[in-house]
């Protein structure tokens, strides 16, 4: 009977501002273009005709990093580029998230070599990581989606969480 | 990695359990130098295969002293007569590798340079197809200009230049090697020089503009300084990298570079507003002590 | 009086202002310092590295069967001329004879991947000066090239496509028809393209006489493919030094003598057209046969070194190898980038310009930074 709705709740919606937040942020992801390599074109055809990334709100590729949410570092991370991330993704507002798509921008890929950052982890916080070499862009749908579950499962006391822990 | 020494492990080595791979440690990993300088050349090439013919007819010479030797030792036991030995045969290859050898140079193109340059040309010859001219590492410019203006030749593009290191050769460390095209003519040529570490060749930037970005990006990735370039710049890897890259002795993961902590905090900064932000919401955290 | 005059010119102050390497219309990570006098570009110098990986240096200390594997990410657009140069230069140094029907189907993948690069550049570099929707036609037709090396290879981008030797395996059943089916849908995709640019004005207006580079200037710089051609020189690697099956295919090197960005379009435009024509004929004529040349498992090389050039999308892609006695990998491998060479142009054609002439000349050169970086 305690899970049956009342009349009341046939008209309103209860629920948290918490909810809601996440909700409009989950629905609205703005990615920045930043292609770096082989995945950026995997990036670029989950944008256009085929798979049509604009379904889940994240079709608006931003040139601007002060103007995007997400960013998905898409290809390898080099010595003389992982300080151009970095700043990139300080200039980004709050909140923000990170997708390292291929394996590349996970694990530095097949190119174990001299200029080669192991992971663009080493650089910046990732949320999602999408292997592949390079993925499709179905994965990188499935990625983004599992991107959406995470921010909806947030809280805003999160964001401080890692900090809180850093400090002890 | 080494082998402990008297039997027991050193104190510093890390306990390397069954699952646990020593990356730094496999042999991928290594550097090994190479023990031969595989320059082709003609004059090489004949040498080899005059040494290969000289020490094949010793061995068969040497299988008769034995069959003779063995045929006088047989008629003084009274035994019969051992089997006359039979020139090995070299082993029929059944597939369809075919190698291809440095040959005498045949082209007309060829003959013009050596006509032309005379004794500053070291050794022209052909291998697949491709001509191949080696000259004095001092006239390389002399003659890529040449190779654009002369009527006969009229090489107009560069299409590539590019260097080897040589760790093992004695009088040379790198070959220069320089890509002609000839767009009318629909020919190719390969002018190659052989500089000693720490020579300065001229720059063909004045005579092909393409050779600019060439040779910055020879001298990013194996440190040959050009004379006259105007830009002497690393190209590929930012200023200030140590090492040059494309040598032998420089390891496929570097000197450690790549493995720097970009998200080191390095000024405490994230400390600091962690700190903030928990007494701003009332919480008392633990200063961290330094121990 | 002179001193009078010299007031009313206005005093300009020259402005550096940095492209890149985050830029959406950098196609990648190149960056490009610009020294402006207001709207006219005074200087302007490229800077490049933003992805070197090491290509070569890995290739050097893999075996000559595994090197393949690192040419595809060099020009991701391209993967299939890519694998095409390496294992005919590998093919080259080793003497091996491929079959017939392996040069047929490598002339055709490579073909394709010709048109499907050319399609993602007709894109991105529309996108760039504003045409949104030739964005969404192109890729729409780039997906069948892609289901169709899918289906021959497993893979959309980085393909692998061939073996030292041949082919891995046949095309599989039903490729045939991919193809016919992809070639029908192109005849009318690409008339689309030209209804969407070739006489839009704002099209017009933004490439026609923009970004020149003349013959002599571009042979000087070294520049090939369809930045060479637009500018009349006939220069082909497929006519000139024809490799695989272009001996034996009909079609031609489509020239334009304007030289400005607007000539760069219609002659990729043309070579698209004539891919499809070659792709047709492979089809038409595919011999029966073997696609594997008899080759042992394990490849030594001997003191060797060839330098083979094919025409990429870009232009001339050139390998250059040096074996060593014996030896499982090569002992020094260089890529002949036509990326690289090619965007030694962008000063020459930029300087003195509008600022808005650099988005277009950066688009037109059709640069990939991962071949250009290695």
């Amino acid at each position: 009977m305690l899970n049956q709705p009342t009349a009341l709740e046939h008209i309103l919606i209860t629920t948290k501002v918490e909810k809601v937040l996440n909700w409009a942020r989950a629905s609205s992801v703005w990615p920045m273009t930043f292609g770096l390599a082989c995945c950026a074109i995997e990036m670029m055809a989950a944008g256009a005709a085929r798979f049509d990334f604009d379904r889940f709100g994240a079709g608006i590729f931003r040139a601007s990093p002060r103007q995007s949410d997400l960013m998905i570092v898409a290809g390898t991370v080099t010595y003389k580029m992982a300080p151009v991330i970095k700043r990139l993704y300080d200039q980004m507002p709050e909140p923000k998230w990170v997708i390292a798509m291929g394996s590349c921008a996970t694990a530095g890929g097949p190119f174990d070599s001299y200029h080669t950052i192991q992971g663009v982890d080493k650089v910046v916080p990732v949320d999602v990581f999408i292997p592949g070499c390079p993925p499709r862009p179905e994965s990188l749908i499935y990625g983004f989606l599992k991107l959406q579950d995470k921010i909806m499962s947030s809280s805003i006391g999160d964001r401080y969480k890692e900090l809180f822990e850093a400090a002890g | 990695m080494d082998t402990p020494e008297n039997g027991t492990p050193t104190p510093e080595a890390p306990a390397a359990g069954p699952y646990v791979y020593d990356l730094a440690a496999s042999p991928q990993r290594q550097v090994v130098l190479p023990k031969t300088a595989p320059l082709p050349s003609l004059k090489a090439y004949r040498a080899e295969v005059a040494a290969a013919q000289a020490a094949d007819e010793a061995k068969w010479q040497k299988m008769l002293a034995d069959f003779e030797t063995a045929k006088a030792k047989a008629a003084e036991e009274g035994k019969p007569e051992p089997k006359a030995p039979v020139r090995p045969v070299p082993r029929k290859d059944d597939n369809d590798v075919k190698t291809p050898f440095p040959t005498e140079a045949a082209d007309p193109d060829l003959h013009r340079l050596v006509e032309l340059l005379a004794d500053k040309v070291e050794e022209v010859f052909e291998q697949a197809g491709e001509l191949v001219c080696q000259v004095r590492k001092e006239c390389v410019l002399e003659t890529l200009l040449l190779c654009r203006d002369d009527e006969q030749l009229k090489y107009d593009l560069l299409a590539d230049e590019t260097a080897t290191h040589f760790p093992a050769a004695r009088d040379f460390a790198f070959s220069v090697v320089y890509q002609l095209t000839s767009i009318s003519r629909r020919k190719k040529l390969r002018i190659r020089i052989l500089i000693p570490e720490g020579f300065e060749p001229d720059s063909a930037f004045p005579a092909y503009p393409t050779a600019n970005w060439l040779e910055r990006e020879i001298y990013d990735m194996l440190g040959i300084r050009f004379r006259q370039h105007p830009d002497m710049t690393r190209i590929l890897c930012p200023e200030g990298w140590e090492g040059w890259p494309l040598r032998k002795e420089y390891p496929v993961v570097g000197l450690g570079q790549r493995d720097i902590d970009f998200r080191e905090d390095r000024s405490g900064v994230l400390m600091r507003m962690a700190m903030e932000k928990a007494g701003q919401m009332g919480i008392n955290l633990k200063v961290p002590k330094a121990d | 009086m002179f001193v009078f005059l010299e007031f009313l010119v206005f005093k300009t102050e020259e402005m550096e202002i940095n492209l890149g390497p985050q830029h959406p219309s950098t196609h990648g990570v190149l960056r490009v310092k610009l020294r402006l006098d207001g709207e006219t570009v005074v200087q302007c110098t490229p800077i490049i590295g933003y992805l070197h990986r090491g290509v070569e240096k890995i290739c050097e200390n893999k075996t000559w069967f595994q090197g393949q594997v690192w040419t595809d990410r060099m020009d991701y657009v391209a993967a299939v001329t890519n694998n095409l140069g390496w294992a005919e230069g590998v093919e080259k140094l080793f003497g091996i004879q491929v079959p017939r029907r392996a040069h047929y189907v490598r002339t055709l993948l490579a073909e394709l991947n010709r048109i499907a690069s050319h399609q993602l550049w007709l894109a991105t570099h529309a996108l760039d000066i504003g045409a949104m929707t030739v964005f969404l036609y192109c890729f729409r037709d780039r997906e069948a090239i892609l289901d169709i090396f899918e289906a021959f290879c497993g893979a959309r981008l980085t393909t692998t496509a061939f073996r030292i030797g041949g082919l891995r395996e046949d095309v599989p059943p039903g490729m045939d028809r991919m193809v016919r089916n992809f070639l029908k849908a192109f005849s009318t995709g690409i008339e689309e393209y030209e209804t969407l640019l070739s006489e839009n004005r704002i099209w017009k207006k933004r490439t026609v006489g923009v970004a020149k580079l003349q013959a002599k200037d571009a042979v000087a710089l070294g520049i090939t493919g369809p930045v060479l051609r637009a500018a009349g020189v006939p220069y082909d690697v497929r006519k000139a030094f024809p490799s695989a099956a272009y001996a034996e295919m009909d079609f031609q090197i489509a020239t334009r003598p304007e030289a400005d960005t607007y000539a760069r379009y219609l002659v990729r435009l043309e070579e698209m057209r004539q891919s499809a024509r070659i792709v047709q004929q492979c089809l038409d004529g595919l011999p029966e046969g073997p696609v594997m040349a008899k080759i042992p498992k394990i490849l030594k090389s001997e003191v060797c070194e060839v330098y083979h050039s094919i025409e990429a999308p870009k232009g001339e892609l050139g390998y250059y190898f040096v074996g060593e006695k014996g030896g499982a990998n090569p002992y020094r491998m260089h890529v002949r980038a036509p990326s690289f060479v090619n965007l030694q142009a962008l000063p020459k054609m930029t300087e003195g310009n509008l600022l808005a002439d650099v988005i277009a000349a950066i688009g037109t050169l059709d640069v990939v930074l991962g071949e250009i970086d290695r």
